[in-house]
């Protein structure tokens, strides 16, 4: 299908920042979330990534620079989710909010005098997750997958408790996505997997998420949730 | 409003659809491997069974 000029060029920012991440994760190194991203295409291409678009700080739990901060919430006010936004969308958005906040950002837009928050993470209620009730283990996995920046240490909220009540699905739902070489999905759902108790050992996870990030190594989306799943696995500092 | 400022009010919206869809993807098409090249993947790939496992249900058309 052939993609529009605006969608093309969101894809291509997306794949750069991805890029980023994936260096700043392996090397360990500092990330510069405002030095990634250009000021066009930056805020939608963050807004896409969402929370993972300071990962690096995320599992180092290392401070984020006021700039970095700045685009990040710049991203959330610029792309609120419409009315009747998708359940991912409207995640995504609240993940990126209170990974803000976790990071002692702002809301605020800068100079305007109005906030339009608060600054408290209690303050801003958690979306439902209704939507996941009685989703099929393929349904689910997909959903999941498309979540996955939800995916990180003390992470707690409505979503990760869906997938943690359901970790022999989501152990389905792997293996299902490597069988139809959705590495995307795949590599979204054994990042959930590192996480959640009671996954089958017959899995074999850790070598799964070797061969997906093998498979997938051209996409760069793909290496990030590898790199992810890689880190909390291995306790690097989370 | 300037002819600058209704392109990039335009540009903006269009992008915000282009955001939203990406944050709700359709889930891509897939295509299942065989059993056989399951086996040889699995053996490349060192100690891991779950491409050895029973083939998961195709989807049924229509």
């Amino acid at each position: 299908m052939e993609q529009s000029g605006t969608s093309t060029r969101l894809a291509d920012a997306v794949q750069g920042l991805t890029s980023e991440l994936v260096s700043a994760l392996r090397s360990g190194g500092p990330f510069a979330l405002a030095a990634a991203v250009s000021a066009a295409d930056g805020p939608a291409a963050v807004r896409v990534v969402g929370a993972d678009a300071v990962l690096p700080s995320v599992l180092r739990r290392t401070p984020a620079g006021p700039d970095d901060l700045a685009v990040f919430s710049g991203a959330v006010r610029a792309y609120p989710p419409p009315p009747g936004a998708s359940p991912t969308s409207v995640w995504s958005h609240w993940a990126m909010k209170r990974t803000l906040l976790r990071l002692g950002g702002t809301l605020d837009a800068p100079h305007d005098g109005v906030p339009e928050h608060n600054g408290s993470p209690e303050h801003d209620a958690e979306p439902l997750a209704t939507w996941l009730d009685g989703a099929s283990w393929q349904s689910l996995t997909h959903q999941l997958a498309v979540l996955a920046p939800l995916a990180v240490p003390g992470g707690d909220c409505a979503v990760t408790r869906v997938a943690r009540g359901r970790p022999v699905d989501v152990a389905r739902g792997f293996v299902r996505a490597v069988r139809r070489r959705d590495w995307l999905q795949a590599a979204g759902a054994g990042r959930w997997l590192v996480l959640l108790d009671g996954v089958p050992d017959t899995l074999g996870l850790e070598a799964g998420l070797a061969f997906v990030a093998q498979m997938g190594c051209a996409d760069p989306r793909v290496t990030l949730q590898v790199e992810a799943a890689r880190l909390m696995r291995t306790g690097a500092p989370v | 409003m300037s002819s600058t400022e209704f392109l990039t009010d335009e540009l903006t919206e269009v992008q915000g659809v282009d955001v939203e869809a990406a944050l709700d993807p359709v889930e891509a098409d897939g295509s299942y491997r065989d059993s056989r090249e399951c086996a040889a993947l699995a053996l490349t790939s060192g100690s891991t069974s779950l491409l050895l496992s029973p083939p998961t249900p195709r989807p049924k058309k229509g």
